[in-house]
C-alpha cells in the first residue's frame, strides 16, 4: 500500500502541476456552466425547453466534466508508458497493483474535487437564477456519481494502456464528444426518442446523466436502474482496464 | 559469491538474437563495463539481469538469486539508471528520490537520511528544490544515478549514463562513479571508450549479442596485439566479425 500511495502522491502532483488540468478540469466545466445558463436565459419560456435549466444542466455538466478526468488519467498513463520512468519503477518492488491504484486514487479525489466544484457552481446558478436546488440532492447526485467516476477513470487507464500517448489524446476526445452528446447533457434524449434514444439507453452516459438528474430533484422513481446501469458498466470497464494493464505489463517485461 | 552471474544467458525475438550464450561473471565491487556497438545486446543484457526481461534460455543470478524465479529478492538488490533519464518531470530533485524512498517503504526517518546522503554524494543541494524539467542533461543524469542509488543496491546499472552530455558534465558524472567503486558492483554500458578505459576493473566486448572478449584492459590489449582500448576495440570486434 505504502508503494501505491508513494506513486499515487507523485501521480497527484503531476497533474496539479500542469496548467491544462485546470483549464479542462475545472474551467471549462465552469465555463460551459455559465455559457449554457445564458442559453437557457434567452429560451422563450414557451418554447418548454429546459434542457439548459440549471436543474437539468448542473448533472448534465457534472458528468461532462468527469470526462475530462478520463482524459487526464489516459494522458498520464500514456505519457509514463511512453518513457523510461515505468522501466526504472518496473525494476523496483512495485507490482501492477501498485501501479492501478498510484493512477486511480489521485484521479479519484480529483474527480470528486471537481464534483464538488461544478455542484457548488450549480448551487451558486440556482441562488442567481432562482430556480431551486436543494443541497440534499446536490449531496445525492455527488454520490450517484461515484460509480461514473469509477467508470470514467477505468476508460482513461484503459486507453492509456493501449494508445500511444499521440492517439490517447484523439480518441479521448471522441469518447467525451460522444459522452457528451449520447449522455443527452446537451439536448433532450427523451423528447427525440428512437433509435437515438434506443443507443443512448445501450450506453452508460445517458444512465449517468439521468441517475444525477434524479438525485438532484430527489426524484427516486426509476432512479435505481439507471445507478446499477451505470454501476454495472464501471464493475465492467475496471475489471477490463485492471486485466489489460496487467497483461501489458507482463507483455513489457517479456 | 560473485555480484553476478550469467550461464548461456540467450534473448531471442521473433526475428532477432538479441544476446546469444552469454556467460560471464561479475565481483562484488567490480566495475564492468560492457561495450559494443549499437544493437550489440548491451542493453538487452541489463534489462535481464533487472527482471525487465526474461530470458529465453539460460540463468541469471543476482548475489545468488535467481532473476526469473526470484524477482521480489533481485530488484531489492538492483538499482538501473535507465539509457534515457527516468526522472518525474514535474517533480522537484528532493521529491523523485522521496518518492523512490516510498516506493522501497522507507520510515520517514530513513528516508530524510538517504536523501540527504545522495544530495551530499552528487552535490545536489543548490538543486534540490528544483523541478526535474529545468534541470541539465548533467543533472538529470545524476538525479538519474541517484534515485537508482537511495535503496541502496547491491549492483546498480548505468546504461550509457553519460550519452549526451558534454564533456565537463561527463567528467563530473565519472567522478562521482569512481566515488562509488569498490563499495557496490557496477555494471556499466558505454559507447565511449575513454570513459570505459578510464572507469572499468573488467570489461566485455559484446558483439552480435555474443561475448567477443573478456578482461581487463592490459589482458585485451594483449589479446588483440593493440594499445589503447579504442584500437582494441576495433580489432576484437573485426577479428570476431570475420570469425562469425
Amino acid at each position: 500500500m505504502n508503494k501505491a500511495v508513494a506513486f499515487s502522491s507523485r501521480n497527484f502532483k503531476e497533474i496539479i502541476r500542469d496548467p491544462l488540468s485546470y483549464i479542462f478540469c475545472l474551467g471549462f466545466p465552469l465555463v460551459m456552466l455559465a455559457v449554457m445558463t445564458l442559453v437557457n436565459d434567452g429560451i422563450p419560456e414557451e418554447a418548454g425547453m429546459t434542457i439548459f435549466r440549471i436543474d437539468n444542466l448542473a448533472g448534465g455538466i457534472a458528468v461532462f466534466g468527469l470526462t475530462f478526468i478520463m482524459l487526464f488519467t489516459c494522458l498520464s498513463v500514456a505519457k509514463d508508458r511512453s518513457g523510461a520512468f515505468l522501466v526504472r519503477l518496473y525494476a523496483t518492488p512495485m507490482t501492477s497493483g501498485s501501479f492501478i491504484l498510484g493512477y486511480v486514487l489521485p484521479t479519484s479525489l480529483l474527480a470528486v474535487l471537481q464534483l464538488i466544484t461544478t455542484l457548488a457552481a450549480s448551487f451558486v446558478v440556482s441562488l442567481i437564477t432562482g430556480i431551486e436546488l436543494n443541497t440534499l440532492g446536490l449531496l445525492l447526485t455527488l454520490l450517484s456519481l461515484l460509480p461514473t467516476v469509477i467508470m470514467l477513470i477505468a476508460c482513461g487507464l484503459l486507453f492509456g494502456t493501449l494508445f500511444s500517448e499521440k492517439a490517447a489524446p484523439g480518441l479521448c476526445s471522441i469518447v467525451i464528444s460522444l459522452a457528451s452528446f449520447l449522455g443527452g447533457v446537451w439536448f433532450d434524449a427523451d423528447g427525440v426518442g428512437g433509435v437515438l434514444l434506443d443507443i443512448c439507453n445501450a450506453l452508460p452516459f445517458y444512465h449517468a446523466v439521468k441517475a444525477a438528474r434524479m438525485a438532484s430533484a430527489l426524484d427516486f422513481d426509476g432512479y435505481l436502474p439507471h445507478l446499477l446501469i451505470t454501476l454495472a458498466y464501471a464493475v465492467v470497464i475496471t475489471a477490463a482496464s485492471v486485466i489489460v494493464f496487467k497483461h501489458k505489463m507482463k507483455a513489457d517485461l517479456q | 559469491m560473485n555480484a553476478i552471474e550469467t550461464e548461456n544467458l540467450t534473448k531471442r525475438y521473433k526475428t532477432k538474437t538479441a544476446v546469444s550464450g552469454l556467460s560471464l561473471s561479475v565481483h562484488e565491487g567490480e566495475l564492468f563495463s560492457l561495450l559494443g556497438v549499437n544493437g550489440a545486446g548491451k542493453t538487452t543484457t541489463i534489462r535481464m539481469l533487472s527482471c525487465l526481461s526474461k530470458p529465453t534460455d539460460g540463468e541469471c543470478y543476482i548475489c545468488g538469486h535467481n532473476c526469473v524465479t526470484e524477482q521480489s529478492a533481485v530488484k531489492g538488490l538492483v538499482g538501473i539508471s535507465p539509457q534515457d533519464t527516468a526522472v518525474a518531470e514535474n517533480l522537484s530533485v528532493l521529491e523523485n528520490l522521496r518518492l523512490m524512498c516510498g516506493i522501497y517503504g522507507y520510515s520517514p526517518e530513513k528516508a530524510n537520511r538517504r536523501i540527504d546522503e545522495m544530495t551530499e554524494l552528487f552535490r545536489m543541494s543548490e538543486v534540490a528544490n528544483s523541478r526535474a524539467k529545468t534541470l541539465s542533461g548533467g543533472w538529470k543524469r545524476k538525479l538519474s544515478i541517484a534515485m537508482a542509488l537511495i535503496s541502496e543496491p547491491k549492483v546498480l546499472f548505468l546504461d550509457e549514463p553519460t550519452l549526451g552530455l558534454d564533456v565537463l558534465a561527463r567528467r563530473e558524472l565519472w567522478n562521482v562513479v569512481e566515488e562509488l567503486k569498490s563499495k557496490i558492483t557496477i555494471v556499466l554500458t558505454t559507447h565511449y571508450m575513454e570513459e570505459a578505459e578510464a572507469l572499468s576493473d573488467r570489461i566485455a566486448i559484446m558483439i552480435d549479442g555474443s561475448l567477443a572478449a573478456l578482461g581487463t584492459l592490459s589482458e585485451l590489449e594483449a589479446q588483440s596485439g593493440e594499445s589503447g582500448l579504442e584500437n582494441t576495440f576495433v580489432k576484437i570486434a573485426g577479428e570476431f566479425g570475420k570469425g562469425a
